[in-house]
């Protein structure tokens, strides 16, 4: 029996949303760049789609770009934006803490002569206002800050960062891949100017994302690729209609249970800290009061990651981000936030969804009790 | 290729690692090295090592090691220590490139449990 507990590095498809994909897979596979009537009827699908992301989001949806993921998203933003404003000033700001989807553009930026400051968390993993604004200068022209870490759950105070950047004249970019469909966003009250989102990580398919772009004046951004017309030559391509009528699908059953499901995981995530906080050494990483209650990132003294993980089989968890698990390193999140490499090496990340049920929970959280105590035997004293 | 990080004598000695523990009035051979700790635990009768038994804190492929080494050396001649490689372990458990420098701890383990007993002689 495998229980999936990885909810933070994908979710399964919606059987409604794969069910709709299928649907438009046979019958509206129209180009919706095409001007004849079927082509116009796959377009619809796309509006259709965008307004009930749109709905979501609570924005316009011609505010919203199609893109192939939270990736793609992250780099549109950064590089668009960084490049239409470089007349104005190459200064910009990000976090140490970002995925590395949003990390590895601003050093590709910095390689091309960009300045970027790097600000690294609090002991609670959220950086402040008053240090936001302590890094902005005159020719800041873009922050980049994620909305909830996808490696600790830790949610940042966009509303109160972005009013910073607002005050400073600089465009205001949240990755926000593990919110969206998650928790509350309405983007007409905070001020975000642009917002990478991917269908993936709320129930809807792999390979379709979005970025949003504000109509407030001034916000502008480059293109990256070149090759067509579609969507106002910002990202061009021909659109995948099946994929972006799941990721509209997937939004609106979102959008229909988001409460009900914060509260279902905020349950399942006092469960297994209950069960496991009494091991000794173990600790969170991360904040179980105004952290996000879908990812519960714990670490424990004394422990090898690498057989920690193995051990915990067949419970299936994330020792740093999807994107790392190749890596022997420690996670740079955690290290940023002051952990040792032993402590950052020795975390494992649990995210719960929708599929997760209590049973699964206190499953995970026997494993995970037996498979310290066992590694633990087997460890020489000298080892501690 | 699989995309298994682990082969199949690596699970089943990573699961149930029989050698794992301590045995009484045992020489003992102990090195540490790159975050890894290993320690070997040998009981000798005459040229004989009757017993062996390891400690290991490391990944998956050191402690796979360790449980091969004991379950390869228990009941061998002492002198046989002495020819201990990696080579053949790193082989055995499809142990990473990368993971190369864990395995030579290992070898290293053995050297000073020989050396323990040599001691203890």
């Amino acid at each position: 029996m495998n229980v999936y507990l990885d909810y933070a590095a994908t979710t399964p498809v919606d059987k409604r949303v794969l069910a709709h994909m299928q649907e438009i897979q046979t019958t509206t596979f129209a180009n919706p760049a095409s001007s004849h009537a079927a082509g116009r009827q796959s377009m619809d699908v796309v509006t259709g789609a965008a307004q009930q992301l749109g709905g979501l989001l609570n924005v316009d949806p011609d505010s919203l770009l199609w893109t192939s993921g939270a990736t793609e998203s992250n780099n549109l933003a950064i590089l668009g934006a960084a490049r239409h404003r470089a007349h104005r000033g190459k200064h910009l700001v990000t976090m140490r803490t970002e995925h590395k989807s949003v990390v590895d553009v601003f050093k590709e930026l910095e390689k091309q002569g960009y300045a970027v400051t790097w600000l690294s968390p609090g002991d609670d993993g959220r950086v402040s206002p008053e240090v936001l604004a302590g890094a902005l200068r005159d020719d800041t022209q873009l922050v980049s800050i994620m909305h909830i870490n996808n490696e600790t759950g830790i949610v940042q105070d966009i509303e109160s960062l972005g009013s910073v950047c607002r005050e400073h004249d600089a465009l205001f970019h949240v990755d926000a891949a593990q919110s969206v469909g998650k928790v509350h966003l309405d983007l007409q009250s905070l001020p975000v100017d642009l917002l990478s989102l991917t269908g993936h990580k709320f129930y809807g398919p792999k390979g379709i994302g979005a970025l949003y772009v504000s109509s407030r004046p001034g916000i502008h951004i480059e293109p990256l690729m070149w090759g067509g017309g579609q969507q106002r030559r910002l990202r061009p391509g021909t659109l995948p209609v099946d994929l972006i009528a799941g990721l509209g699908v997937a939004a609106q059953i979102s959008a229909d249970d988001i409460d009900d499901e914060y509260s279902r995981l905020a349950a399942l995530r006092k469960t297994l800290w209950e069960d496991i906080r009494t091991i000794d050494g173990v600790h969170v990483n991360g904040d179980l009061n105004n952290g996000y209650p879908g990812i519960l990132n714990v670490g424990v003294d004394n422990v090898e990651g690498e057989s920690l993980l193995l051990a915990l089989e067949p419970v299936c968890v994330a020792t740093g981000s999807a994107c790392n698990s190749q890596s022997q390193e420690p996670s740079s999140v955690l290290r940023a936030m002051g952990r040792s490499d032993l402590q950052a090496q020795s975390a494992i990340r649990f995210s719960f969804g929708r599929q997760t049920a209590l049973d699964d929970v206190k499953f995970a959280a026997q494993t995970y009790c037996s498979a310290v105590k066992r590694l633990r035997s087997i460890a020489p004293e000298r080892a501690a | 290729m699989s995309s298994d990080p682990y082969n199949a004598m690596v699970r089943e000695y990573f699961a149930d690692p029989k050698h794992a523990g301590d045995l009484e009035g045992a020489a003992i051979g102990y090195f540490s090295d790159q975050g890894m700790h290993i320690r070997l635990a040998a009981t000798v009768d005459g040229e004989r090592i009757t017993g062996m038994r390891f400690r290991a804190w490391g990944c998956p492929h050191v402690i796979a090691a360790a449980e091969s080494t004991c379950r390869q050396y228990e009941g061998c001649r002492v002198a046989a220590l002495e020819e201990f490689t990696s080579a053949q372990i790193m082989v055995d458990l499809a142990v990473p490139i990368e993971k190369t420098g864990r395995i030579l701890v290992l070898e290293d383990t053995v050297r000073s449990l020989g050396q323990a007993i040599r001691d203890s002689a």
